[in-house]
């Protein structure tokens, strides 16, 4: 075994959460109304966990837990049929997992009964990230605003996946779908990204969906 | 405003301008009007506007020169209100639009009549090139006085004074191919790019693309040539992997194919960008384009004659000439002399002919010209004299008169009688000048061809010229090198090209031109009238010809000397003109002088564009923690630390008024002291570290053992560069064998991951261990005080007894039903519990903490407090105790490091050098001044003798200082040479206004030195 602590943060008693956007409501609302061009959503509560370690024996953990393969190409992104889990290439020996809220914990204990004493590191940071996801027909100037990446489909095909730079901050940018972008960002900076994409998309009309 | 004028000097026919349709606009608050279609100037020009600017130095009249980016003097003051002030727009690329406000940049009252003239024509003398330099640099301390002065005097415009209403934007571009320019070689090259597949942008500055074919005379496929720009367009604005830019100007180009754009998205509409469903449009736009290849075609500026008083209004450059007739329908007076050195600016004779007014005379400066345009003159009947050329204009507001006569160039001379002939304008050419600005932009140097008489840019990686800024000109050869280039630089990005087939040009014959800069006039140039180079910064051909005499030998000091190219101007117009004077005075070739560097920005770019969205609330991201909200509602003042915006201090209502932050802060403090406090620590940086080497790299990585650290356990760490001295510390815990928490100092989270990273990858990589930030996941909640242990017990399952949950012990568990992390750790020196939970959580659980805390007087307090607190007990903070020059003996903090480790650590070596060993160095003491109520100022210097002569020898400073209310006193650490030997010395503090403080070293502990109040 591995020999880490594993956590549960979640607890199942009917406790409040606040996600971290829900500051972001209260201080600069949630526009909705019709004639928009963007649509902006919070997928929040998801698990989160980074997944360092060998790709092949990740691989095979990830593949016989998930039931998808570990997107050996580097900024390749894969999702399994539901499309509700992903897991998303991040640098050599780090991946992204994304899971339904609640998930994290029985998939962390699984993946380390399964990995044994193979040299890898699960880590959760559910709470520290959030997903905002994207979609509209002016979703991709909206995009050309905020980060420097190249998001044309001729570079930024549906199941790739980046870590760039989000105006002066940092973000996770991956394409799930044909009409679906992602932006994973850290909790601090939530708020920051969210004042910044309702700015950047006035002109086009956002709806926010809570 | 008095009543609208004439457009006297209107075509009846002709143009790309709509008569159907009037637009009013008023120039230094005189009504006039115009059509849709034209620009500011060619509407000044239909109004007979000959006055537009009073020159920089001399204060002359000055008149529209050029009819695009070249022009120096049309620079005008835009804006109908305050906030809408925008100064430097050049009227030659100012759209006309309904109720325009322009004004004059320069010229006090006004450009008639001018104030400033009379200084001028006095100073004018007195002000030779370097005059600045000479006469206002001494005495130094006077300069700012000087300055205001004479940028008053100078003045290129405004800035606003109220708040632009206006936003802007950035967009982040990528392409294969981008092109610059859109005249017949950028639009040829855009469409062989276009039908490759490529991604192409094509950016061009005009009102409309086209460039020079959409007044041209010469036509494609026999018809006229905007037909076949208006067919390209089409087919251009068709395809999905093209983006058309117009307004867009190229202004930089930066490394590695890095191009910035500024597109003016609404400054043809108003002076305030419209508001469109319910949103105010952006007004301009910044593309940031990372491009594959570029291609530079950007054409040619033509290069005027330099002669005697060629600046008076009137004299215009023969190109313009004919592009404010053929495309604005505005010939610019009625009877023309033009002084050419070559065929081009026989065009210009001819427009002028067919627009219907006089051509008084061609002057061609060389001997026997032939070719299909001078055939066409002769034909038309117009005079034509040879080997001579225009000496002198005559006239002082408006041109009245040309003094022609026969040139030697060779000899630099006049060889013949002068005729006067009257005339109300002067066009000239000295031939073409390729806008070399993009590619000197990237640090290649262009190269002279005498065969064009200029130079030709010098190209990098992944560039081409071609057209006119590769010095070519003919139209036939303009397409085919466009086709060309665009072939060329798709199949470099991997498309292949499908063949692409020209538009038949006219093959016309031309004569060859001759090297013609500077006219010689009858009397020498020192002592002639003004002949001027840059109109703009009112350099003379006789100021270049003096810093020559005085030494300047090298172009780039001329520039300076000077002021040529100058500011705004950049040099489009003056330039090679000014190269070939100093050539001339020097005795040395063109290219032997050099050109000086153009540097971005081709034209100046509006700040809101470099801006963006970057300003105001969005200037900079603020971070937040899970329980920011709490804070704002408490009213909370908060610090920034990093990006992090951290409550400072909760300031109360007392008696109705509020607490100053003193008050508000020694509340907390005794709060914590006698109560309990809680602190929201979430911004300290957290780190997961697993692996079986974990604690192996710990070791290595801190300067203190980690090997017996158990589970359940915490311990202060101390990291030091490998240089030996302190960059971080913090706390770290042994989760279980293989697994640690480490904390970071707030600021230092993301350098130290970064850190650890860059030792694990380059150095160790044989450790087996990972990190993963989990700074965001938690939210730590420090409970502090007294009553600490009694609060927390309320509302968590977690056994804290004193003997089982013991000081430095970490134990999970449920607070507030939320399972947690508690760690007894202490920063106050107080029982201190830092609850962790997932961040998701932590509104919750701190809400719960108050809902029990209030019976124990439970305190929020923020980091002013904390740093109190910190201090009482000597705790330093990285960065305010130490600087980077700090050793953790300076900090008497050898306690914290294991000499004996068996592994070297970082920073180990260093700490074994001579001077890191060094008794003098500066340590950490503590100091409590002799008079209580005194607040040492952080940073004041210490010496210890405050008698000793200016200046004093300075043995160290204050860190921190602050007053201590449980001590009631003020105290402070700080660090003095030798220090540690020191305890119990006096040392003095003088300060700015005159006092001097005196102060006792004393132990760094002030408050519970044996430390238990932490463990009870």
């Amino acid at each position: 075994m591995s020999n880490a602590a594993t956590f549960d943060t979640r607890t199942d008693t009917a406790i409040p959460v606040e996600s971290p956007l829900a500051y972001s409501y209260r201080r600069s609302g949630a526009p909705r109304g019709s004639g928009y061009r963007l649509k902006l959503r919070e997928r929040a509560m998801q698990g989160h966990l980074i997944l360092r370690g060998g790709a092949i024996v990740l691989d095979e953990a990830v593949r016989e837990v998930l039931g998808i393969s570990l997107p050996g190409k580097p900024q390749a992104l894969v999702l399994d049929a539901s499309g509700e889990r992903s897991i998303q290439w991040l640098s050599p020996d780090e991946w992204l997992v994304i899971v339904p809220g609640g998930e994290e914990f029985p998939l962390e204990t699984q993946l380390r009964e399964r990995l044994g004493d193979a040299h890898f590191a699960i880590s959760d940071v559910s709470g520290g990230q959030t997903v905002l996801e994207l979609s509209g027909e002016a979703a991709r100037e909206l995009l050309m605003k905020t980060v420097i990446y190249d998001v044309h489909p001729s570079n930024f095909p549906v199941g790739k996946g980046v870590t760039t730079v989000f105006a002066k901050a940092t973000t996770i940018l991956r394409r799930p779908s044909e009409e679906r972008w992602e932006l994973v960002v850290r909790r601090s900076f939530a708020d920051y990204c969210y004042r910044w994409l309702l700015d950047a998309g006035s002109e086009y009309g956002v709806n926010v969906e809570q | 405003m008095s009543q609208s004028k004439q457009q006297v000097y209107r075509l009846n026919t002709g143009g790309r301008i709509d008569r159907s349709r009037t637009l009013s606009f008023t120039f230094n608050g005189q009504r006039y009007q115009g059509h849709p279609g034209d620009t500011l100037a060619s509407a000044l020009l239909a109004n007979g506007v000959d006055i537009v600017n009073r020159s920089f130095k001399y204060s002359r009249p000055r008149g529209i020169v050029a009819a695009g980016a070249e022009e120096p003097n049309a620079i005008v003051q835009l804006g109908s209100s305050e906030a809408a002030q925008v100064p430097n727009v050049r009227a030659t690329q100012q759209a006309l639009y309904d109720g325009l406000a322009a004004s004059s940049t320069n010229g006090w009252p006004n450009v008639q009549r001018d104030l400033m003239g009379l200084f001028g024509k006095l100073g004018g003398q007195f002000m030779p090139p370097g005059f600045y330099y000479k006469t206002f640099m001494a005495p130094a301390s006077m300069w700012l006085t000087y300055e205001k002065y004479i940028r008053k005097a100078a003045g290129l415009g405004r800035s606003p004074m109220e708040a632009d209403p206006d936003s802007y934007d950035h967009f982040n571009q990528h392409c294969d191919v981008l092109v610059v320019g859109a005249g017949a070689a950028g639009l040829a090259a855009a469409l062989a790019a276009a039908r490759s597949g490529a991604r192409v942008i094509v950016a061009d500055e005009q009102e409309e693309m086209g460039g020079s074919l959409l007044a041209s005379r010469e036509t494609l496929e026999g018809k006229p040539a905007d037909q076949w720009v208006a067919r390209v367009l089409d087919e251009l604005a068709s395809c999905e992997n093209v983006t058309l830019l117009p307004r867009t100007t190229a202004n930089g180009y930066h490394d590695h194919n890095f191009v910035t754009l500024h597109e003016r998205r609404t400054e043809h509409l108003s002076d305030t960008a419209p508001v469109e469903n319910g949103h105010r449009q952006v007004r301009a736009r910044l593309h940031r384009v990372r491009a594959g290849q570029v291609i530079l075609c950007t054409g040619a500026h033509e290069r005027p004659l330099v002669y005697a008083g060629n600046d008076v209004p009137g004299n215009l450059l023969a190109g313009a000439v004919s592009t404010y007739i053929r495309r604005y329908g505005v010939a610019p007076g009625r009877k023309l002399v033009l002084s050419t050195s070559n065929d081009y600016g026989y065009r210009a004779a001819l427009d002028w002919k067919e627009s219907g007014c006089e051509v008084v005379a061609i002057v061609d400066a060389r001997e026997a010209p032939k070719g299909d345009w001078v055939d066409a003159a002769r034909a038309q009947g117009i005079k034509i004299i040879t080997g001579s050329a225009v000496i002198e204009a005559k006239g002082s507001n408006r041109v009245t008169a040309a003094r022609v006569a026969k040139i030697d160039i060779e000899a630099f001379k006049v060889s013949g009688p002068v005729q006067e002939l009257a005339c109300d304008t002067i066009a000239s050419s000295g031939g073409y000048s390729p806008v070399i600005h993009l590619a000197s932009h990237t640090g290649a140097r262009p190269n002279w061809r005498d065969d064009i008489i200029g130079f030709v840019p010098g190209l990098v990686k992944g560039v081409q010229a071609c057209g006119g800024a590769n010095g070519c000109y003919a139209l036939g050869d303009v397409l085919a090198e466009g086709v060309e280039a665009g072939i060329k630089a798709a199949a470099a990005m991997g498309h292949a090209v499908q063949t692409v087939t020209l538009p038949s040009a006219e093959r016309l014959q031309q004569g060859p031109a001759v090297a013609l800069f500077q006219v010689p006039h009858e009397k020498p140039t020192l002592r002639g009238p003004k002949q001027f180079v840059d109109l703009q910064n009112d350099v003379t051909a006789a100021g270049i010809e003096l810093a020559t005499r005085e030494g300047f030998e090298s172009i780039e000091h001329i520039k300076r000397y000077t002021a040529m190219g100058f500011g705004t101007d950049q040099g489009k117009l003056g330039n090679i003109n000014g190269m070939a004077i100093a050539a001339r005075c020097l005795g040395r070739s063109i290219p032997e002088v050099g050109t000086t560097v153009f540097r971005p920005n081709y034209t100046p770019v509006t700040f809101g564009a470099i801006v963006g969205r970057h300003c105001r609330d969005l200037f900079d991201p603020e971070r937040y923690t899970a329980l920011h909200q709490w804070h704002v509602e408490r009213g909370a003042e908060f610090e920034d630390v990093g990006q992090w915006k951290r409550p400072w201090y909760y300031p109360e209502k007392v008696n109705g008024k509020t607490e100053t932050m003193h008050e508000a802060v020694a509340r907390e403090c005794l709060a914590v002291r006698e109560k309990v406090g809680i602190l929201d620590a979430s911004t300290l940086g957290k780190i997961d570290i697993q692996g079986p080497d974990a604690r192996e790299f710990l070791g290595r990585v801190y300067t203190n053992k980690w090997e017996k650290l158990a589970v359940g356990k915490c311990r202060y760490g101390l990291m030091c560069k490998d240089d030996g001295m302190v960059t971080d510390d913090g706390v770290t815990s042994c989760l279980a064998e293989n697994h640690f928490l480490m904390t970071t100092t707030t600021g230092g989270a993301a350098a130290i991951l970064e850190w650890l990273e860059l030792w694990h990858q380059t150095e160790w990589p044989e450790l087996d261990v990972y990190f993963s930030s989990v700074t965001d996941h938690w939210a730590t909640m420090t409970i502090t005080g007294p009553e600490a242990r009694k609060l927390l017990a309320e509302i968590s399952d977690i056994d804290l007894d004193r003997d089982s949950f013991k000081f430095m012990d970490w134990r999970s568990g449920k607070v507030a039903g939320v399972p947690a992390r508690v760690f007894r750790i202490s920063f106050t020196g107080e029982l201190t519990f830092e609850i962790n939970v997932q961040a998701n959580y932590a509104m919750h659980v701190w809400q719960t903490l108050f809902k029990h805390g209030e019976k124990y007087g439970l305190t929020p307090y923020g980091t002013e407090t904390m740093h109190v607190l910190r201090a009482e007990k000597g705790f330093i903070i990285v960065g305010q105790e130490t600087d980077g020059s700090v050793t953790p003996e300076d900090l008497g903090m050898q306690w914290c490091v294991g000499y004996d480790k068996p592994y070297s650590w970082i920073g180990k070596r260093a700490l074994t050098r001579s001077d890191t060993k060094r008794e003098n160095r500066k340590q950490l003491v503590g100091l409590r001044p002799k008079d209580p109520k005194v607040i040492l100022e952080e940073g004041a210097q210490i010496v210890l003798d405050p008698k000793h002569a200016i200046p004093m020898p300075m043995v160290g400073h204050v860190t921190s200082s602050y007053y201590s209310p449980i001590l009631d006193s003020g105290f402070a650490l700080a660090v003095v040479k030798g220090g540690h030997q020191k305890l119990g010395e006096t040392v003095y503090l003088p300060m700015a206004d005159g006092q001097t403080h005196e102060a006792e070293i004393v132990s760094t502990i002030f408050y519970d030195p044996k430390g238990e109040r932490q463990h009870v």
